[in-house]
Order: structure tokens, then sequence, then C-alpha cells
């Protein structure tokens, strides 16, 4: 396997962007928010999926950005679009059942895939307020799959997010609050979840009948234990197929040189 | 009797009055119409509710000054300038300001509703979440819900009753006093074009009681009715027009100029203290109007700013 990057060549962020680009297939419909997401769906436009269709959630249907946007709003995800709309066509879209994958990130994420991105502590008085939701609990509601990208570190990794900012495999039904299967709460709106979370330490799936998630490639670098570790919860690792691949040559390029050659996402490895 | 829609900053602030609710075009770092903005802080505007599709400067600006007791939305920071939103997470911590938290889809939705003239709207967005958690109804636990302005409940919980598609939200719809626009073109009866992504100025132009519209020109409205079809908001469902050019600095606007991300990462990395945000409106917002604040800003920053007008943005290379 020639074709893979040596270690010294590549970056963590590399390695978290491929892997999130593997994650999806051609002709499918795209929700990529901002950041390293959005390097990843472009990769994967380049790569192996060139018919996918980009949604821009500030309105852009089936972009084609000709230099990476830094952000969903920006001027540049227009260029070359279908059709230069607003959300009310985005989210309808979305609602309406079109959308098969989006990428996600979140501050903190259970077992069940509930990520958090609202604030730390109680939210009736947080020790911190964070961004908000934003639109990660809709594009979670509608999309087939939902990939989590996140910083993997044991206070993120918890038995109980502070707050459901965005729903996993296993929610509560309001108004009472009891813990149901998403598939019973979602009636004829549901489609799926969350199907992956790629973190900094390895990539996770989740088993869809109960729910949890388990770990199914460890990164480069890491061990099947210090992962476990790194977790709050319980993590299956009954599962594990290896190592996660790292980035091939021809990714690296595609990543620094045409898509984001001044590294507004992704840094470049340093030259020792 | 007049036409005239014509109106400068400063009238376009004193229409937003102490305890008005108010929204804004725009999304995240684009299209915010922060030339009004800044002239309400001047003003002292107190008691402001603001209900937001999204946040952005904007929201940090006001929320920063005092100028807001309650932000209902779904999101405020300054995207890869700033992760978050310092001004309201202080005020949050200090129990300044009520948060009432939607998801981006309902906010959406929301003022969809109040645009359709319905009292409410339907969706299964964010089942199981939190934000539909009956504890968290924060505007419900301060005795806010009055039922005029402010819906009588957060959400009401129901299954479809038409298909059998099981659960739905009813969410009540945004009504809000004055939607501020910040847009490439208004013609002079107020017909507006807005070009690139329209975002949800459609619907929050049509969902306020007053709708004011900032632009970057004003042009004859004649021009704009030669090709009716790429207007986007009709010439009477906007009450006041106001000319400025670069109001939308430090945000961005499509085919015009870029984000100026360096003021805002400045802005977010100094503001996260009171003090040093009183530094920042001591600074940029107080002692200057707009003519004094692109002066200080000068040429060559709005220069590198500058969209290529065939691409629509500034190519960095």
């Amino acid at each position: 396997m020639s074709n893979y990057a040596s270690p010294e060549e590549y970056g963590l962020a590399d390695l978290l962007c491929c892997a999130a680009s593997q994650q999806v297939q051609d002709n499918e419909i795209v929700f990529a928010g901002t950041g390293l997401p959005m390097v990843a769906i472009m990769l994967a436009q380049k790569t192996h999926a060139p018919n996918l269709k980009l949604i821009f959630e500030a309105g852009t249907l089936d972009g084609r950005p000709p230099e990476l946007p830094t952000s969903v709003g920006d001027a540049r995800c227009e260029t070359g679009a279908s059709r230069s709309t607003g959300l009310f066509d985005t989210f309808s879209i979305a609602q309406r059942g079109y959308v098969d994958l989006g990428y996600l990130g979140g501050a903190e994420i259970d077992q069940y895939g509930n990520v958090n991105t609202t604030c730390i502590g109680n939210y009736l008085d947080p020790d911190l307020r964070l961004t908000g939701s934003g639109g990660n609990p809709d594009i979670n509601s509608f999309a087939r799959r939902t990939v989590f990208i996140m910083v993997h570190e044991k206070r993120r990794f918890v038995e109980r997010v502070s707050y459901i900012t965005s729903p996993g495999w296993r929610v509560k039904k309001w108004p009472g609050g009891e813990w149901v299967h998403r598939r019973e709460l979602y009636g004829a709106a549901f489609r799926g979840g969350p199907s992956a979370v790629i973190s900094t330490a390895g990539v996770f799936g989740f088993d869809e009948e109960d729910g949890h998630m388990y770990l199914e490639t460890y990164h480069p670098g890491k061990t099947v234990d210090e992962i476990k570790e790194l977790c709050q919860f319980d993590l299956d690792v009954s599962r594990v197929k290896g190592e996660t691949a790292p980035p091939t040559k021809e990714e690296l390029y595609f990543i620094h040189d045409v898509l984001d050659p001044d590294e507004i996402f992704i840094p470049r490895v340093k030259k020792a | 009797m007049s036409t005239d829609k014509r109106i400068n900053l400063q009238q376009a602030a004193e229409i937003v009055k102490n305890g008005s609710s108010l929204t804004f075009s725009g999304f995240t770092i684009w299209r915010r119409p922060t030339a009004i903005v800044y002239e309400l802080i001047r003003q002292h505007r107190r008691g402001l509710h603001l209900i937001e599709v999204n946040g952005g400067p904007q929201t940090e600006f006001l929320v920063g000054a005092g100028c807001v007791d309650i932000w209902e939305s779904c999101w405020v920071g300054h995207e890869l300038y700033g992760k978050y939103g310092a001004n309201l997470s202080r005020k949050v911590a200090e129990k300044k300001i009520l948060v009432e938290d939607y998801s981006h889809a309902e906010m959406l939705f929301r003022f969809t509703a109040a645009a359709m003239g319905a009292p409410y709207a339907v969706t299964q967005t964010s089942l199981g979440t939190d934000i539909h958690n009956p504890e968290y109804d924060v505007l419900g636990r301060a005795g806010k819900r009055d039922g005029k302005r402010i819906g009588k409940h957060k959400y009401i919980f129901t299954d479809d009753p038409f298909f059998d598609a099981g659960p739905q939200v009813l969410i009540p719809a945004a009504k809000v006093d004055v939607a501020i626009l910040c847009v490439q073109q208004v013609g002079d009866e107020g017909t507006v074009r807005a070009s690139g992504q329209l975002y949800s100025d459609t619907e929050v132009a049509r969902a306020a009681d007053i709708t004011i519209v900032m632009a970057e020109e004003i042009v004859p409205e004649a021009y704009l009715r030669r090709d009716a079809d790429h207007n986007t908001i009709s010439s009477f469902e906007v009450d006041y027009i106001v000319e400025c050019p670069f109001g939308a600095h430090p945000t961005g606007m499509f085919g015009k100029y870029d984000v100026d991300g360096a003021f805002l990462k400045h802005f977010f990395t100094t503001t996260r203290t009171q003090e040093g945000f009183d530094a920042f409106a001591k600074e940029w917002i107080f002692g200057l109007d707009h003519i004094g604040y692109l002066e200080k800003l000068g040429w060559p920053r709005m220069l590198n700013l500058r969209a290529n007008t065939a691409l629509n943005y500034k190519p960095r290379k």
C-alpha cells in the first residue's frame, strides 16, 4: 500500500478529514457545516464521490465552490450552485427527507450519540454557556446518517451530557422525559441517526437496535485500552476492525494544494 | 402624499424603542445591519427582545452593550473567527439576560409562520432533545408568556391528526416589532434586490410589523422593475429605507465585500470581559458616526475586503 502517506507526512487533522471523507458515497445529498467537514466533503467530491450534492444550510443547493468557503453563509458557497436561496428551502428539503448524510460536531457526547453544544453544567445555571444548537439537531433529526467529528477527551465522552442538543439513538420523550428509542419518537420521520463518530482517537459506530456506541478503528499510535480509558461510559470494543487507514498521498495533495492551501481549517505538517 | 421612505441611520435606530422586539437579515457573519446596530448602542437603547433565526456579531455588540434583556434564538458566535458568543455567555453567567433556546429549523419555521399570518408552525425536528424539556421554558419560568407578543407556551406536543405520522411539535409564530435588513440594493419605493444566498430575509421582513431596509445603494425603482423576477421583497413590505455603504462591516456582503475576519477575531478575543467590551465600544462605537468609523478603518483595509464583481467574493490569490 505505497500510496498511503507515512506518519511524518500527515497530521491529526488530515487523518480526521480523510476518515470523514470516506463516510460519503457517490450521488449522495450531503449537508456540510463550517470547518473541517467542509474540507472533507469537498475532498470526497474530488476523489471517490464526484457526483455528491452539497447543501449549505444558509441557502445554496448543489454548490460547487471553487475556493473553500469560510462558513456556510459565505459568498463562495453560491458559485456553480443549482440554486441560491435560503433557509426555508434547505430546512424544508431536509425535513422532506432528501438528505443522506450530515456532518456535525459537539462539545460532549454520550454512549447513545446524544450531543451537547449548548452549555456545560446545569442549563438553568450553567458553568459555561456555549454557542447553542444551530442546525445540529435539525440536520441530525432528518438525515439518514450523521457523522460527528469531535475532540476526544474523557470530559467530552460522558455518561450523561449536560444538555441533549442533538438527538442520538436513545432520547427523551417529552413532556415526561422517559428514555425511548429514537424510532419510537420520530414516527414517519424516522430515517436513521448518528452513524459514526470520528474523534481524535478513533472511529466509532452505533448499534442501531440498542443504540450504543462501539469502537470500530483506532487511529495510528492509539491503543484500544487507551481509548476505553478516554470514555466515561463502558465503551464496547468487541467489534474493533483494526487501525484507521492513514491518508493517501493523493488525498493530502487535494487537501493542501487544492482545497485548503491557505490552511484555513487544516494546518500543514511542519517539516522538521 | 409622499411615498419617500428614505431615512438616515439615526432615524432608523429611533424607530426601535426601549423594550422593542427586533430581528435582522443575514446569517451568522454575513449581511448584518451593523451600522444601525452601532447606532442603537450610541442611543443607549435598553430592554430589547432579540428574536433571531441565528445570532452573530450584531447579537454580541448589542448584548455586550447591555441593550438586550431577552434573546430567543439557536446559535451565536463568529464562525471560525470566534467559537461562541463570549458576551452572551458572560451575561448568562451573571443572570443579566434571559435566553430561550429553539433549534435553527424551529426558529426559521417560527418566522415562516409569522410571515404567513399563522399562529404557529408544526415540525418534527429536534424530538427527544432538551430543547423540548418543559423545565427549560425560560420565558415561562420568568412569567413572560402573556399570549400577546410572546406565545402562551414554548411548545405544544401533539400527534399528527391527519395521516398518523406520529409525534409533532407546535411552535409559536415569531411575532416581532421591527426587522432591520442589510442588502445590496433597494429601490426608492422599497423593492429589495438581494443577491447571493437569501438566508431568512424574506421571512423576517414579512413577519415584522415594521421593516427597515438598509442598502449599499438606493436605486431607481424603474431599474429594479425591468426585471421583477430578480427582486426579493416587494415594495409595500418595506416601511423605511436607508442608504449606507459598507453598513454590514465587519460582516460580509455577497458581491460587495468579504467578512473582516481580523476585526471579528480581535473583537472576540478582547471582549470576554465587560471591561474589554467597554474599551471596544469606546474605540469603535461611541464618539464616531458611520463615516468616522469608515475613516478609522481606512481605505487600505476596505479595499482589501472588496469583492471581485465577477466572482462576488475577494479571491485569496
